[in-house]
């Protein structure tokens, strides 16, 4: 180690001592020479070795209508969590990024205190929701092993898997732009290796088995405490010898998170419905001719969908391969949503150029405008199915549906108030409806955030929303009532008011679509208080 | 979707640069398939630097430097397992806080960077001034069970030989103590009798305070792999992981276990469960302690433990009945008021029933650092070097000759333990402090009065990798030191298994391995002379090998660290191949233990209360201990791995169980004020029925913690009690 030469030459030639702290300060930047051990020294111990993990993995191909899945006996199952560590040294992944987790359910039986830790990762479903979801067919479930792989240089980054899979199994990976998970690994598996996390596991709780690809019918028995099974038709085999209590609750069930807003997402859906609601606003007063389309709205409205479309790439991760989008059209709502705006925004485009240069006969003009009508409220349709088909309890049809339409309404009938006023016809009527809109929306945003008790996902939203949430909350029903009071001066006092009250209902709309991402509560693995 | 293939292929991609970002190639030496992208071309085994299990670790290197790590698979320790906290042991090397040059505390009290010719002679000419005005009890050192045996020994020579500081002590303290205690005054030596074969040898497995699922995992595995159906005991106030996987668990009252083995032992000499052809033959004070116990009839161990009768005779049952009966501790036992005669009293029950030195049995203590065992018998504090005694004439006149050191040099009186250098700083006897890999203001116990103690002193020098330790934020003077993988010496874990650690990384910045701190310290002191032929730490061990030829730990028959490693580890004592030959040995097979006559003993005492127990202004016993696998102690490691990080909950959170909490109107997750005579903090509260009614826990590895214990302490071994004081909760600061 202490290999330095206790001398050196200075400047002038003269051979001077070296201090002690020179001599150890280079020596600690000599590496040893690597005693490298070489294979062939432990030849005999690989097969040992190997050999010991055969119990643990298949030896054949499943056969047809069976698929590989993880068996985690329970019982055996200590909570060291080896397996997140081992499965992120073995596989590289990024310093922040692992596949597996480990939570705890616990509950109470006739001996006591029932605490039973769990490792989780990808459950390799029959019915991947991850799958079914993506816009680009990134991923691939195999036809033999029935392994759900993700293709890493097919995906966009668009995290709609995230949204999609109820145990939180891809994991989007802002560095590289895309989203990553569990494939068993597959290569390991192929060469009758063991997987990364079997071979971690000290206590042999995970092992890789052969089972029926279940299917609606014969939904297999899933982990207790842990999401709906027939949702994805999940493989893993959760094994215990002891009887788990009903009474068993997911660790962090108390602990509902703030979830992540997805900036680029609230823009993207607060301009596109306020874009939509102001075009459906135009095409109104169009077809019904009670009043010039002022130009400038119809514009205003334009720019927001097309601000709002720009806003979604800002979103992916990899903005360039999302010309593929069209290819998950048969099962992916994105894939529709994202179909839908690229046929509304040129109509909307041709929609308001009709009205600044009014060009087409009426005939065609009246087919433009319900054409444009219709497709605006198509596309804004596929926006509250992407939320919908996610199953998340907070974000069901009735109330992403009603999230979404009252941005579509409030600020259509703003922008058509706004336009009655502009081309100087009488307002009160549309006003008057406005008004009561945006009562309703602010009435209905209350009741939503009411703190409740309990753990039901409903109640816990709403906790969120009284708890780490509250002040943007609150900042949003003060919005709610700025706008709505704006709006009453306007009508009964200073029309230019209107302004304003569109303003602020925007701003309002947006930050309850921030809101909408951050409060809900996202199904998920048995979590751990103690994380 | 049926295209042509080149369609297909252009319109789903397969392969490219994102997806060969995580392929795999054979890594060879063993290791199966690895990231091609982190494929090593040569591997280095280096044993783990946590906890004493003594796992070994595989460096993947790369023209020498580490770049990915996985555990030894022909290992005896691990064989290819580590827990999350070795996977991660390079990682928390690269940490940006880590100490990169010696730092001094200015003019203006900040911590300013400095050479290292600077801060050594700061250091040396601060400390020689305090010795002179204030003699030789002003200056003290507190080491650790966290650096190499070699370094230990350098430490301990240099400080009391070479510098004339008195009084030393480690971390090791507030873990180990009471074993050692226990073991010296019951065996003769302090000596750990067992291998981990024995968890897998074992028929009943009796875990006392000890929840080695989350503190010791990779023993943890030994247990699943044992074949016998074993009967797996566990005895702790909380339904621990290690209590959920057990087949036995009794959750006695807190600080009612002395009681308990003793009405046990009381219960087997009714039931004649007893070895007496072994006791007759290798045991002395056998009938004193029988007559001891009669006085612990079953009523009375029922009435002050809580468990019914019919579980104490369960209990008993098993004990009695087992042909391989294993008693196992860890901190419950060790970090009690009262610990060396819990220890005792378990080391009693293995003598009685004959339960030692045979397959699957012993009264077998659990180490906490990867270098306790090290400390116990080499860092020249409690013990002179190899085992020896400061107090025995003879052993002086061996070490001297051994190490070719003056006589004079060695202390004739024991050093002053943890606390009583705590005491020495509060009544201005200790001036000069140095402490080594451990952070006392963090760790020590009643933290409130080491802070305001602090000012008491007059130069407080502290050596550690990182320079944001809560106790080097309180230092004049900061050396920054070389971690775990930056440097090479031995571990010796649990089982008395020496290992060796190799230098796998260098060191960032200017920070040194404590070896050549402790050199430079000799050379600024002026007394390097004496340790000139200790020029690496391989000479060091060298010394050591021959400083314990004759004792216990004799391990005079190892050559070098390359016989280490190619044996897989070596368990003390190793004489020759002829004398200690397998790599699997316990101690006492033959009976004969380490006292002149022989003969184990039986120590027994009356229970004592503890000084402060749950009465109406403070009616919670509180509990402490680990918290989860991915955290080592005071966290200043751990906290720099982004894996670790995301296995462990940031901020301290207190386990109360659901009756206690409704009591006082406490929702899962809320914030609660904890508060005992010494201090209150807060945390979140965790609302779990593992805690037992009437007591609540908090994990050792968040900083405020220790503003709420009691600084009492084992007389014996004077070891911390830790895990009992008394603390109230409520909603809000009062």
């Amino acid at each position: 180690m202490h290999t330095a030469s206790p001398v050196k030459q200075d400047h002038s030639g003269l051979i001077v001592e070296q201090s002690p702290i020179d001599q150890f300060l280079a020596s600690q930047q000599t590496l040893q020479t690597p005693v490298a051990i070489f294979a062939r020294e432990h030849e005999s111990l690989l097969v040992r070795e190997q050999e010991s993990y055969q119990s643990l993995i298949p030896l054949t191909l499943p056969e047809a209508g069976r698929q590989y899945a993880f068996e985690v006996d329970l019982d055996r199952c200590t909570g060291c969590k080896a397996c997140v560590a081992g499965c992120h040294s073995l596989n590289g992944l990024e310093e922040d990024e692992t596949w597996r987790d480990v939570g705890v359910i616990q509950g109470v039986n006739p001996q006591g205190a029932y605490i039973q830790t769990v490792t989780t990762a990808c459950h390799h479903c029959a019915d991947p929701a991850c799958l079914n979801g993506c816009p680009v067919l990134a991923y691939d479930k195999d036809p033999v092993t029935g392994i759900v792989r993700h293709l890493d240089d097919q995906c966009i980054g668009c995290q709609y898997c995230v949204l999609k899979c109820p145990y939180e199994v891809p994991k989007y990976n802002e560095k590289l732009g895309i989203v990553r998970k569990c494939d068993m690994c597959q290569s390991r598996l192929a060469e009758g290796e063991a997987p990364a996390c079997v071979q971690a596991c000290p206590t042999e709780a995970i092992r890789i088995t052969t089972v029926d690809i279940p299917d609606r019918e014969t939904v297999p028995a899933f982990l207790p405490a842990s999401p709906e099974p027939s949702y994805t038709l999940p493989t893993t085999q959760y094994v215990s010898k002891k009887t788990i209590p009903d009474n068993v609750a997911a660790g962090d069930l108390h602990f509902p998170r703030v979830e992540h807003a997805h900036y680029p997402l609230v823009f993207m859906l607060t301009l596109t419905q306020a874009g939509i609601g102001g075009l459906l606003a135009a095409a109104f007063s169009s077809l019904s001719q009670q009043a010039e389309v002022p130009t400038v709205t119809s514009a205003i409205c334009l720019s927001f969908l097309m601000l709002g479309l720009g806003c979604s790439i800002l979103h992916l991760g990899r903005p360039l391969g999302a010309w593929r989008a069209f290819l998950g059209l048969k099962k992916s709502w994105l894939s529709r949503e994202i179909v839908a705006f690229g046929i509304f925004a040129p109509a909307a485009i041709l929609f308001t150029a009709q009205q600044w240069f009014g060009v087409l006969p009426d005939n065609l003009n009246v087919s433009l405008t319900l054409l444009t009508a219709l497709l605006g409220l198509t596309a804004g349709f596929t926006s509250v199915m992407i939320y919908v088909d996610t199953q998340r309890h907070n974000w069901r049809l009735t109330i992403t549906m009603s999230e979404f339409g009252m941005t579509i309404l409030n600020v259509g009938m703003g922008m058509l108030t706004l336009s009655l006023w502009l081309s100087s016809s009488a307002f009160d009527a549309s006003g008057a409806v406005w008004l009561s809109i945006a009562a309703l929306a602010f009435l209905l945003n209350i009741r939503r955030s009411a703190l409740r008790s309990g753990t039901s996902p409903d109640a816990q939203r709403s906790q969120l929303l009284q708890g780490p949430l509250r002040q943007r909350n609150q900042i949003r029903l003060a919005l709610g009532i700025i706008s709505i009071g704006c709006l009453t001066i306007g009508l009964l006092w200073q029309p230019w008011f209107i302004i304003p009250a569109i303003i602020t209902a925007i701003l309002g709309e947006g930050i309850g679509r921030a809101l909408y991402f951050q409060s809900v509560i996202a199904p998920k693995m048995p979590g751990s208080f103690r994380q | 979707m049926k295209l042509p293939e080149t369609i297909h292929g252009l319109l789903r991609q397969f392969d490219g640069p994102l997806t060969r970002d995580l392929i795999q190639e054979p890594g060879k030496f063993d290791l199966g398939k690895v990231p091609a992208r982190l494929k090593p071309d040569a591997i280095q085994s280096s044993i783990c630097g946590y906890c004493s299990t003594g796992c070994s670790l595989h460096a993947h290197l790369r023209e020498g430097v580490a770049i990915n790590l996985t555990p030894q698979k022909q290992y005896p320790v691990n064989t290819g397992m580590a827990c999350p906290k070795g996977w991660e042991a390079l990682r928390v090397l690269d940490a940006p806080n880590r100490a990169k040059t010696p730092l001094l505390r200015d003019a203006h009290g900040q911590l300013k960077p400095v050479s290292w010719d600077l801060a050594l002679r700061t250091m040396c000419e601060r400390f020689r001034s305090i010795q002179q005005d204030k003699g030789p009890d002003s200056l003290a050192y507190l080491s650790t069970g966290q650096i190499t045996t070699e370094e230990m020994a350098l430490l301990g020579a240099v400080a009391k030989f070479g510098m004339g500081i008195r009084h030393g002590d480690g971390n090791t303290r507030q873990c180990m103590a009471t074993a050692v205690t226990a073991y010296k005054q019951s065996f003769g030596f302090d000596a750990p009798p067992y291998t981990y074969r024995d968890f897998e040898e074992s028929d009943v497995l009796i875990f006392v305070g000890a929840n080695p699922c989350i503190a010791h995992p990779i023993m943890w595995q030994r247990v699943m792999r044992n074949r016998r159906n074993p009967a797996i005991v566990v005895i702790d106030p909380r339904r621990t992981e290690t209590a959920v996987a057990a087949s036995h668990h009794y959750a006695l009252k807190p600080k009612s276990d002395l009681v308990l083995f003793y009405t046990i032992a009381h219960l087997l000499c009714q039931q004649d469960a007893l070895d007496h052809a072994f006791i007759e033959a290798h045991t002395e004070d056998f009938s004193a302690f029988r007559s001891f116990v009669s006085a612990y009839p079953l009523e009375r161990g029922s009435q002050e433990t809580r468990l019914s009768p019919e579980q104490i005779q369960t209990l008993t049952a098993l004990i009695g009945c087992g042909r391989r009966v294993s008693f196992w501790w860890t901190m419950g036992v060790n970090q009690s008021h009262e610990g060396t005669r819990l220890a005792q009293s378990l080391i009693n029950l293995a003598l009685m029933t004959g339960n030692i030195g045979k397959p699957g049995t012993g009264a077998n203590s659990i180490t906490g650092q990867c270098n306790a065992m090290g400390s116990r018998l080499f860092s020249n504090t409690t013990n002179l070097l190899g085992g020896h005694s400061f107090q025995n004439p003879g052993h002086r006149t061996k070490i001297s000759r051994i190490l070719n050191i003056p006589e004079s040099c060695i202390p004739e009186v024991d050093s002053w333990a943890y606390d009583q250098i705590i005491d020495g700083i509060q009544d201005n006897k200790v001036k000069g402090l140095w402490v080594i890999a451990t952070n006392p203001a963090h760790s020590w116990i009643n933290q409130n009065r080491l802070a305001s103690i602090r000012k008491q002193l007059d130069f407080l020098v502290v050596q550690d990798m990182y320079a944001d330790t809560e106790s080097a934020q309180l230092a004049d003077l900061v050396l920054p030191a070389a971690g775990w993988g930056e440097k090479e010496g031995t571990f010796i874990n649990s089982e008395r298994r020496i290992g060796v650690v190799r230098k796998v990384r260098r060191p960032p910045g200017q920070a040194m391995a404590d070896f050549d701190i402790f050199k430079l310290v000799a050379h600024y002191w002026g007394c390097a002379d004496l340790f000139q032929k200790w020029e690496l730490p391989s000479d060091v061990f060298n010394s050591l090998k021959s400083l314990t030829s004759g004792q216990a730990c004799d391990i005079s028959g190892i050559t070098d660290y390359g016989f280490i490693e190619r044996s897989g580890g070596i368990q003390w004592p190793y004489r020759n191949e002829e004398l200690d030959a397998g790599t699997e040995r316990r101690l006492f097979s033959d009976g004969h233990f380490f006292h002149p006559d022989g003969k184990a003993r039986f120590i027994f005492e009356e229970p004592r209360p503890t000084e402060e127990s749950p009465d109406p202004q403070y009616p919670l016993w509180l509990l402490t201990g680990r918290g989860t696998s991915s955290q080592w102690h005071t966290q200043t490691r751990t906290r720099h791995s982004d894996v670790l990080r995301k296995l462990y909950p940031v901020s301290c959170y207190i386990e109360i169980h659901p009756e206690d909490a409704a009591n006082r109107n406490i929702q899962a997750g809320e914030s609660v004020m904890v508060q005992s005579r010494r201090g209150k903090i807060r945390a979140q509260a965790c609302i779990t029925p593992s805690v037992p009614p009437g007591s609540v826990f908090l994990p050792m590895h968040y900083a405020e913690i220790n503003q709420l214990t009691l600084d009492q302490f084992d007389p014996y071994s004077r070891q911390p009690s830790f895990k009992a004081c008394a603390v109230t909760i409520a909603k809000t600061f009062s």
